[in-house]
Order: C-alpha cells, then sequence, then structure tokens
C-alpha cells in the first residue's frame, strides 16, 4: 500500500505542477496513527503531506459539489464507494464530469481503529503499514502482524465495488470482491424476519440515541439538497431540539425515503453516526425491496441508466400486488 | 479511603438509588451514555468516554422551562425545567468533572441560569479515574489529572477487583455515610496500591501520542486571529454537522423556541450548533454566511473569546471531537495551526 501512497502523492504533485487541474481532494495526515483528514491542495508543494493508507475512509466526492461550482479544475481521488457517489451526484446534476479529473484507486477495504480497540490491539499502536491483507501494528515495542479482514468496517466487509466504476485513469491494481452481493443483506433479513412490534422497538432503542448533529445527512451523497427541510425553520419542525422521540423516527425515515433509489450503500451514515445507529439498514431495506420489484438496479453504477423510482413505465410492477405488503400481521 | 468489591457496585447503585435518581453511564443499543439507573442496568466502567458527554445531566439537550395557557383575558405562566430532588451523578471522568468548573463559569454568573445552578446544586458527582486512557486523549495539555479527577464531590478508582472511594467534598460525605453499610474502610495494603496504580495511569498518559501537546492562550491580537488565513485550510473538510459541538463537554451555545401544543404554548431551549447553516439566523439574515465563519466561531469561543472572558482555554482534551468528527478535523489540529505555532 505505501508503494501505491507514492504514486497517489507523486500523481497529485503532477496534476498541480502542470496546471493540469487547480485542486485535487485527497487525504491528509493527521495527528496520529488513524487520524486521517480530507483536504484541499492547491500547491505541489503541499502534497508531500498527502496520504493513502487503511485509514483512508471518508468519501472526497461530496466534496466537488462546492469546488465545481466554484468553476475550479479539480482532481479527486476515489475508491469503489466513492465513484460510486460521484456517478450518484452526476445523476442529480449537482457536479458535472467536464472540470473532474478522477484518480481511481482500487481499495482493499479500510481500517475500522474501534474494532482494534475491541480486540486490544489499539494500545501503543504508533503506526500501521499494510501489505495485502497483512498489517503491521507498529508501536514502541516492535511490530505486530494481524490479518486485514478481522479488523475492516463492516460497510468493507460486504463491499461490492472494491474497485472505481467511473475514473479517468487507475493508479493500482484492481482488488477482488470480498463477498458475495446477498451478505450485505443479512442483517436487513434478520429484521425483516422480525415481527411488527419487535421492529418498532429495535428502531425506538436506536433512534433514541440520535443526537440530531445531522452528520448522517451531512456525508450522505445522496443527501445533496441545498436547503433540508431540517433546516427550514418555518418547516414547524423541531429539528434541533430532539424533544421526543417521534421527530428522531421522522427524520431518519423521511430521509431513508428521500435517499431510496439513490443511495449507493457506501455505509458512510452508519460509520460517521456518533450514537453507532446502523442507518444503512433502512437504505438496505429500500435497495433490497427496489431489486425485488423493478429488478436489478444499482445506484451509482452508471448515470445513464434511468433509476427506478424516478421512472414511469407501463410495464412497471405493481408493489401492492404480488409483493409483500405492510402492517401487522 | 473506603473500599467495595467492585462486583457489588449494582448493590451500591441500588442503595444510592433508593434515596433519589443516579444517573450513570449505561450502555443502551450499543453506545454508553448517562442516563438514569434502573436496577438490572449494568453501569459501564470500562467505556472511557461516554458518547454524549455527562454535561448531558447539567445541561441537557432539551429542556422545556416555560408554559403559557391563555383562559379568557387571564395568561397564565407556569416555570418547569430544572431539578427539584438530590441526585447523584455517578462515573463522571475527570475531564468531564472539569467541564463542569467551565460551564460553572458561564451559567453560574450573573444572570445566573437558574435551571442548571439547580442541577448543579442538587447532584452529588462521583468521579471515576481513567484506568486506560486513549490515543485521543490529551486531558493533560489541560492540567487535568486522569488518575486523580478534581471537581467531583467523591472519587473512584477502579483496581480490577475493587473499587476505591475517596471523599472529596461535603456533598460526598453525606452520600458516602448513607452508603455505610456497603462501603467498607480500606487497609493499608490498599492506601498503598492506590498511589502505584496512579503512577501507572500517569505512565500511561506519557505515552499517547498527544502527551507532549501543549496548549496555551493564544496570545496574538483578537484580529490577527479572527483574520487568520488558516481558518479557510482549516475548515474545507468541515461538513457542517454538529457531531464535535454535541460531544463537547464544554460547548454550551442553546436555542430557544416556542411551541403551539394546541392548549398552550411551551417555550423550550435545546443545544444549538454554531456549525448549523442557521446558528445566529436572525430577521437581517445571518453574519455567518459560510462554513469557514462557523467553523472559525466554534474554535474562536474554545481558544479565545472564553479564554479572554475566564482565563481559562474552553477545552478539556477528552477526545471525543477526535474521535467523532465524521472527517477527522478538529480542536488539536486548529490549535497548532491557527495563530501560527505548530508544536
Amino acid at each position: 500500500m505505501e508503494k501505491i501512497a507514492a504514486a497517489v502523492r507523486e500523481r497529485a504533485k503532477r496534476a498541480l505542477a502542470t496546471g493540469e487541474v487547480d485542486r485535487v481532494f485527497a487525504w491528509k495526515r493527521g495527528e496520529f496513527w488513524y487520524d486521517v483528514t480530507p483536504a484541499v491542495f492547491e500547491t505541489a508543494d503541499e502534497t508531500d503531506e498527502l496520504l493513502w493508507d487503511s485509514f483512508c475512509v471518508a468519501n472526497l466526492s461530496k466534496y466537488l459539489t462546492g469546488a465545481v461550482r466554484q468553476g475550479f479544475k479539480v482532481g479527486v481521488f476515489v475508491k469503489g464507494c466513492d465513484a460510486l457517489a460521484f456517478n450518484q451526484l452526476l445523476q442529480d446534476n449537482r457536479i458535472s464530469r467536464e472540470n473532474v479529473r478522477l484518480f481511481g484507486l482500487p481499495c482493499p477495504g479500510m481500517v475500522d481503529p474501534e474494532k482494534l480497540k475491541k480486540a486490544k490491539r489499539y494500545r501503543g499502536v504508533r503506526a500501521v503499514a499494510r501489505a495485502g491483507d497483512v498489517l503491521a501494528l507498529q508501536g514502541k515495542h516492535g511490530e505486530q502482524q494481524v490479518e486485514a479482514p478481522a479488523y475492516l468496517y463492516d460497510k468493507c466487509l460486504v463491499c461490492r465495488h472494491p474497485n472505481p466504476v467511473v475514473y479517468d485513469e487507475l493508479l493500482a491494481e484492481p482488488q477482488p470482491v470480498r463477498t458475495p452481493d446477498s451478505d450485505r443483506f443479512a442483517l436487513v433479513n434478520e429484521l425483516e424476519a422480525m415481527s411488527a412490534e419487535e421492529k418498532f422497538l429495535f428502531w425506538q432503542e436506536q433512534f433514541d440515541k440520535c443526537i440530531r448533529c445531522n452528520a448522517c445527512r451531512n456525508i450522505c451523497p445522496a443527501c445533496s439538497c441545498e436547503k433540508c427541510i431540517f433546516d427550514n425553520g418555518e418547516s414547524g419542525v423541531a429539528a434541533k431540539a430532539n424533544a421526543d422521540s417521534c421527530e428522531e423516527q421522522f427524520f431518519h425515515l423521511i430521509r431513508a425515503y428521500h435517499v431510496a433509489g439513490r443511495c449507493v450503500d457506501c455505509g458512510e451514515c452508519s460509520r460517521v453516526c456518533p450514537a453507532g445507529i446502523p442507518l444503512h439498514l433502512l437504505n438496505r431495506k429500500i435497495i433490497k425491496d427496489i431489486q425485488a420489484i423493478y429488478g436489478d438496479y444499482e445506484a451509482g453504477l452508471d448515470p445513464n441508466v434511468p433509476a427506478p423510482l424516478a421512472t414511469y413505465r407501463l410495464d412497471d410492477a405493481d408493489p401492492f400486488d404480488g409483493h409483500q405488503k405492510g402492517g401487522k400481521k | 479511603m473506603k473500599k467495595i468489591a467492585k462486583d457489588r457496585l449494582p448493590e451500591l447503585l441500588q442503595k444510592m438509588a433508593e434515596a433519589g435518581k443516579v444517573y450513570a453511564p449505561v450502555n443502551k443499543g450499543g453506545k454508553t451514555n448517562f442516563s438514569v439507573w434502573q436496577p438490572g442496568d449494568a453501569a459501564d466502567l470500562t467505556t472511557l468516554r461516554s458518547a454524549v458527554p455527562a454535561k448531558s445531566v447539567l445541561f441537557p439537550q432539551s429542556e422545556t422551562y416555560l408554559r403559557f395557557a391563555q383562559q379568557g383575558k387571564k395568561l397564565s405562566i407556569e416555570t418547569v425545567g430544572g431539578e427539584a430532588d438530590e441526585y447523584v451523578l455517578f462515573g463522571v471522568r475527570a475531564c468531564d468533572a472539569k467541564s463542569f468548573a467551565l460551564l460553572d463559569k458561564v451559567f453560574l454568573s450573573e444572570p445566573v441560569d437558574q435551571f442548571y445552578a439547580s442541577r448543579r446544586e442538587l447532584g452529588t458527582v462521583v468521579a471515576v479515574a481513567c484506568r486506560e486512557p486513549e490515543d485521543a486523549c490529551f486531558c493533560r495539555a489541560f492540567d487535568i489529572a486522569a488518575d486523580a479527577p478534581a471537581g467531583a464531590d467523591v472519587c473512584v478508582w477502579d483496581t480490577g477487583d475493587d473499587l476505591f472511594w475517596l471523599v472529596q467534598t461535603e456533598k460526598g460525605e453525606r452520600l458516602t455515610a448513607r452508603l455505610a453499610g456497603l462501603l467498607e474502610d480500606a487497609g493499608a495494603a490498599d492506601d498503598a496500591a492506590l498511589p502505584a496504580l496512579q503512577a501507572q495511569i500517569r505512565a500511561q498518559l506519557d505515552e499517547l501520542p498527544l502527551a507532549a501537546l501543549v496548549a496555551e492562550k493564544k496570545h496574538q491580537a483578537l484580529k490577527q486571529l479572527f483574520d487568520d488565513e488558516q481558518w479557510l485550510a482549516c475548515s474545507e473538510s468541515c461538513l457542517g454537522c454538529g457531531t464535535c459541538t454535541y460531544v463537547c463537554p464544554t460547548c454550551h451555545c442553546y436555542d430557544i423556541q416556542d411551541y403551539d401544543t394546541g392548549t398552550g404554548t411551551e417555550r423550550s431551549r435545546c443545544w444549538d450548533s454554531c456549525m448549523f447553516s442557521d446558528f445566529t439566523q436572525m430577521a437581517h439574515g445571518n453574519p455567518r454566511k459560510t462554513q469557514k465563519e462557523r467553523f472559525r466561531q466554534r474554535f474562536m469561543h474554545k481558544l479565545v473569546y472564553y479564554p479572554n472572558n475566564y482565563n481559562e482555554i474552553a477545552c478539556v482534551g477528552c477526545g471525543r471531537c477526535l474521535e467523532a468528527c465524521p472527517v477527522n478535523m478538529n480542536i488539536v489540529k486548529v490549535m497548532k495551526k491557527i495563530g501560527g505555532e505548530a508544536r
């Protein structure tokens, strides 16, 4: 991974030095081993701080909405999930393709520091090097090697597009897909098997933890409204007040329905939630249903394929006829 | 010093709960937060930081404080909110305990915030030393002793087998007296074990990645700091969510709103976040139009405005924002960039 990181740095440096782009969106080294921040690079000199490692999990595509609007030519690094997000932003007319140079990065899956912490592998680590699926945890008292898959984000373990689905150039060899696509619906299946009462209690406990920080919304590449209804003081909802659990439930369900058919299942909502709410399960349930009703469709795969929920066809399936109906059983 | 076997903690909490509410860190739905302890709840002393800071007990995220109702020509106004009975806040870490002292300076200055004041007065705070500080911790930069929490009524140390219990104040004395049947006197061996445990904690603090961080009041002129060109670079990655402010033990801005309940009106307040686009939204518009200004507000408040008023930085180094920010932009990075003194 270090070799690829050098190539990534070199490519960004060249793009800025030659004037190919005005700005590069990439990741920057932080204060310690898992502290990586998305950053904008404007000169070739700054790129020494540019980073590609196991902690570059943050999606850079959404930053393009601002930069492209300002008329900059930008370069951006995209992993598989970031590329899906990029395509979705294109399809939603939030960015334009021509001013963007896409550097594709096949992704081996990103490491979740929480998992290292839980496994007691965390203490004393100063740096993490990686070769394939072997992580070398380097500390003051030497190096410890562990298998990466045990410590990847859950979302990376069921990743179906480790390789960018759109790019101008690819900076590394493609990565294999780890698991069959059906695996990502395992938890959705468990939820579906619950009674209506159990489902309600499950989500109530989860939504009760919500602090209304809007991290899920702001990181979401499908949440690209110029002004969100929940930021509208005239809307009559207590967006900030966290006043009763009803509001949290409305917020998350409205958001899930608003991104329905546009969610690329990047999993960022759940990753960033400071309350640990498995928000992606709402979206995944909808994705599963869309596939069941309208056939294979994957948001973000190809911006030229019409989205089933935004397209009416005479031979569309009728979800209320034949598909499982809601309500109490 | 007193002590109790760690496996008898539920009995201890039960005994405390007989006299009033006990707030303790409890894991619900996968996250540990302070909530009113119920029999059967397991207090979580392993998780270092609650997801939401302990300030939520003193200063709840949302609180209704007035009810109005109109009957004919008569308007009735009822004050609600605040705390009416004594309670215990158990399991606060040194950083959160220090945050109370910082919040006090704001809420207990004239005009005193009576809801905050009531909670402060009626609460007995039991702090727990941090046995295993984590990489994002930097409390020592603010002279906070994770091995010996200050500002609490009782200090507790988790030895693994026992909880050592050391009274700090009169309030703590009263709580201890109520628990007389459960707490036993610590022996000479325990008295010797405590400094060893503290030394062990301090040795861990020495090893943390941010151990060398120096947090000093910025000495540059206000205007110079305000105009620092680094604000743009630092804020460019900011998503504008409110995570850092809501997980921050020292953030204390709030918004006030009136609600029509159908039969009357309620006035409530809730935590606000300077990161939000409607923060300081006024009739004429908003003085902070872009994320750069909002971002700058947060850190100027912590690192400049609050210190100018109270001579202390409004940060306790708990590390929550380092862990929770979706893009890992945080106060440590800002402290190093702004004012041009990289350390």
